[in-house]
């Protein structure tokens, strides 16, 4: 199966909330919209889910156009940041609702909803209510409504934004699994980018109604194309083409075009720093974050963010060599 | 996030959205908007020629007995707001914001009147300080309560809960961390009261006082059963109406009454928008610290007024058993015997009319309110406007247009006329804009990731209603259903003009009572009232309760 989105548009009062969106989920595939909130990615999954018409554009199911096909008839399944389970039903009842109002035999309701139990490790929870149970097994039980239906396709609103950091650690690992066991391709939105750098095989980065990029993980990380996708996946060194041809003309070949307005972008932890002879840097300050140190390091008039092991030894005031890996460095244009 | 759903044009969904937002918005346009439409009509239309103009506003305008009772009405509810916010701040300041003790008594004790027809306290009133009251008997004295004081005295008691529910919810909302900056900043006890507590109850002293003004201008009861010779603009409507069949003058003065009524709640409504605007999402509740001094005065005055209150409705009791108030005060049941035509028959009248409006009314607003929420086409804007118009128009007109409407001998409309349906019917729109209100408030309390949630598993719109709506609300609708059967069961002023001979009613039964001097059967038959009444307010409070529990 493969879903294929076709240029969709979409305006709420003449502003654009999605512009020309084109985005493909390959069979078996995991995809994260990421983006910060009011980019549009919560837009664009209510869309592809049904509750919301789009203005112009296509939803391809294998070839079939889901445009006219209601929610209720799309075959889809959802989780939603807020569990939204039914509160008055057991979990049981929960998972076998969407298999009920399928008029699906009652023999054959109840071994799935074992089944589905198995999965999300909640075989002992059976019979109890929703408010019974911690956020973190809610969340479960709704991932099991969802699955209990064969989606062709999973949807995920923020499954994880409203829990506590420990479950959201162990529940990414959870999903992930899952989705690989049954092989369901999977849409998740989230604003979070560490969530999707770790879940995703692919990454669909959103800023105002527009893909900025789409690309694997390492490719949006090392990669970006824009400044809005370098910067939102992390920290990291803009350095301008001028800098790069006196300073570092091993690295100035990398650049394909001879154009000036490119820069290059550089993740503080491909700054390397080095106590040789004839140190020219500065350590101008150090920020200890654990198992990292940030420093911020002057070098010829310039100024560079750099992460290193937390034991290696550096001080405020040090003097030191700068060097960057040519092999983690990103030709941007501008 | 944006939760706008979709608009599947062709699908069966679509159409049970449209429909239970549309069925019960037509009836709404059928019971509340047409009626109003047509005494704005007939107020043009000439008593005795029935020519269209402006004559039956000339003859109104040149009446005397009405400007008298225009000035009469405005001063009466000026000085009734006055005097209730004065005493509904100091209830609402002493429960919110002291530690004095018996909070909870005495702030249910003074709740009484809302469970009594508003004519009981008037009722009250003369048993204690009227020509044969209590008061007047022990000392010897001549009182006479009836005119501007009596009424006044009813109308504060009556409309004193209502005001300290609002002052009350608006003290609820202080903050505590303010309090503490502004100890850490230096200021002292009167101006933390000014500057943070008046400042936080701005907007709910102002809402509370138009809310009082309303219900003053607009009361009936009271100023038929005290307000002797101190004409009010609710009695003019009545006698031209009932007295002189003068049916234009009748919906002159409606239009009249509707002004002061329509424009206080327009300017309570846009005040309350700005305070919207400023309001803070999360808040630290106040929890005062005790100061033996304030609490002690604070519980005496309160204690005092919650006695005030207690002892109007207690001796309407009282009064019920006793043989001859207050001559002869051995017990008796005999005033339980009534003696006008029908007796009791009234009472279950009353209460078979108000299960009607109840289940009626629910039914409609869950629709309604669904519809609201989902329909994506047209209709939603005019259901939302004409729910929130009934509020700001008195029972006196609201039952006067029905008369309008469906005295008629024209088919569909005056086959309704003088039967059981219509006057449940006006008696739930009369309170229709509190009781959507609520449903709305029920509504939003359901996630709306559920309704979508169902969608996606396969649902459409009967099973979202089954399954999301209808079991997320129960009690919603439970205590909604209570609030119109007991509205219903005490209202007056809507009914009025709608009883007949054939179908009395309840309160309308203390009135005539009343009139033929039987008062103390007209007690006894108020305490009938209020025991099936305060019933249902226990189990709304359970109710409510249990509400609060569930959504926690």
């Amino acid at each position: 199966m493969s879903l294929i989105i076709k240029d969709i548009h979409k305006y709420f009062d003449g502003y654009a909330a999605l512009e020309k969106i084109n985005l493909t989920i390959e069979n078996k595939e995991f995809v994260c919209l990421l983006g910060p909130s009011g980019c549009g990615k919560t837009t664009l999954l209510r869309i592809i889910a049904g509750l919301l018409d789009c203005d112009t554009g296509k939803i391809l199911l294998d070839d079939k156009d889901l445009i006219d096909v209601p929610a209720r008839d799309r075959g889809f399944g959802i989780v939603f940041q807020s569990y939204s389970l039914f509160p008055h039903m057991t979990i049981d009842e929960n998972i076998g609702y969407g298999l009920k109002i399928r008029n699906v035999p009652k023999e054959e309701i109840e071994p799935r909803i074992k089944e589905l139990l198995d999965i999300v490790r909640l075989s002992d929870y059976s019979g109890r209510y929703p408010n019974q149970l911690s956020g973190g097994q809610q969340q479960r039980v709704a991932i099991a409504r969802a699955l209990a239906v064969s989606p062709s396709l999973l949807l995920l609103d923020e499954p994880l934004s409203a829990l506590d950091a420990t479950v959201r650690a162990e529940l990414r690992k959870e999903i992930r699994d899952v989705q690989q066991r049954l092989n369901i391709p999977t849409l998740m939105v989230t604003h979070d980018q560490e969530e999707a750098l770790s879940m995703s095989d692919k990454i669909v980065c959103m800023s105002k109604g527009r893909i900025m990029q789409i690309g694997s993980p390492q490719e949006l990380y090392l990669k970006p194309k824009n400044k809005f996708v370098a910067d939102f996946m992390g920290h990291g060194n803009m350095l301008s083409n001028q800098l790069i041809k006196q300073s570092f003309p091993e690295l100035a070949q990398l650049c394909s075009e001879e154009t000036e307005a490119q820069e290059l972008f550089v993740r503080p932890e491909c700054v390397k720093l080095h106590k040789t002879e004839k140190p020219e840097a500065k350590v101008l300050s150090l920020q200890f974050l654990g198992n990292i140190q940030r420093a911020e390091v002057e070098w010829r008039n310039h100024l560079f963010l750099t992460e290193s092991h937390s034991n290696e030894a550096l001080a405020v005031g040090e003097l030191v060599n700068v060097s960057i890996d040519p092999q983690h460095c990103n030709w941007m244009a501008l | 996030m944006k939760s706008i759903t979709l608009n599947p044009t062709k699908s069966i969904d679509y159409h049970i959205n449209k429909w239970s937002l549309w069925i019960p918005l037509l009836v709404l346009i059928a019971f509340f908007g047409l009626p109003m439409l047509s005494i704005i009509w007939h107020s043009f239309l000439d008593d005795r020629s029935g020519q269209f103009g402006f004559s039956n506003y000339l003859t109104v305008f040149n009446m005397n007995g009405v400007w008298k009772a225009t000035f009469n009405s405005i001063m009466l509810s000026v000085v009734t707001t006055l005097i209730t916010l004065f005493f509904a701040f100091i209830v609402a300041y002493g429960v919110e914001c002291t530690r004095m003790p018996g909070k909870r008594v005495i702030s249910s004790i003074i709740t009484l009147p809302i469970i009594a027809p508003s004519l009981v306290l008037g009722l009250g009133l003369i048993f204690i300080l009227g020509r044969n009251g209590i008061i007047g008997n022990i000392f010897s004295l001549r009182l006479n309560i009836y005119g501007f004081w009596g009424l006044l005295i009813a109308n504060v008691l009556y409309a004193l809960p209502q005001a300290i529910l609002i002052i009350r919810t608006s003290l609820k909302n202080a903050d505590a961390r303010q309090y503490e900056a502004a100890n850490v900043l230096g200021a002292n006890g009167w101006c933390q009261f000014k500057d943070i507590t008046l400042a936080d109850a701005k907007y709910g002293i102002l809402s509370a006082a138009f809310v009082v003004f309303t219900i003053t201008i607009t009361d009936f009861g009271n100023a038929i059963v005290i307000g002797g010779d101190f004409s009010v603009l609710a009695t003019e409507i009545y006698s031209q109406v009932n007295g002189q069949m003068k049916f234009g003058m009748g919906a002159v003065i409606g239009i009249m009454l509707l002004i002061p009524a329509a424009t206080a709640i327009w300017i309570e409504r846009s005040a309350s928008k700005r305070r919207e605007k400023i309001g803070v999402s999360s808040v630290v509740p106040y929890d005062p610290a005790p100061n033996r001094t304030r609490d002690i005065s604070f519980f005496i005055i309160t204690s005092l007024i919650a006695l005030c209150v207690l002892s109007v409705i207690l001796t309407v009791v009282m009064v019920s058993f006793i043989k001859l108030w207050p001559y002869n005060l051995s017990f008796t049941l005999s005033h339980y015997a009534i003696d006008l035509d029908g007796g009791y028959s009234s009472l279950w009248n009353s209460i078979l009319i108000s299960l009607m409006a109840a289940i009626f009314g629910t039914m409609s607003l869950f629709f309604l309110t669904f519809g609201v929420r989902r329909h994506t086409g047209r209709g939603k804007g005019l259901a939302i406007l004409l729910s929130s118009l009934p509020v700001g128009v008195p029972g006196l007109v609201l039952g006067l247009s029905y008369v309008f409407s469906f005295n008629t001998a024209d088919l569909p409309w005056g086959i309704l006329y003088g039967s059981a349906i219509l006057i449940a019917i006006c008696n739930y729109y009369h309170y229709h804009t509190q009781s959507y209100t609520t449903m709305m408030t029920g509504m939003r309390n359901v996630p709306s990731s559920l309704d979508d949630a169902t969608q996606v598993l396969g649902g459409g719109a009967l099973h979202v209603l089954r399954d999301v709506y209808l079991s997320a609300m129960r009690l919603t609708l439970v205590s909604v259903a209570l609030f119109i059967f007991m509205r219903s069961m005490v209202s007056l002023s809507a009914i009025i003009f709608l009883v007949s001979p054939t179908l009395p009613l309840g309160a309308f039964t203390i009135m005539r009572l009343d009139e033929a001097g039987l008062t103390s059967q007209a007690a006894a038959f108020s305490t009938c009232i209020m025991a099936i009444v305060s019933l249902m307010a226990l189990l709304l409070h359970y109710v409510t309760n249990k509400r609060r529990k569930f959504t926690q």
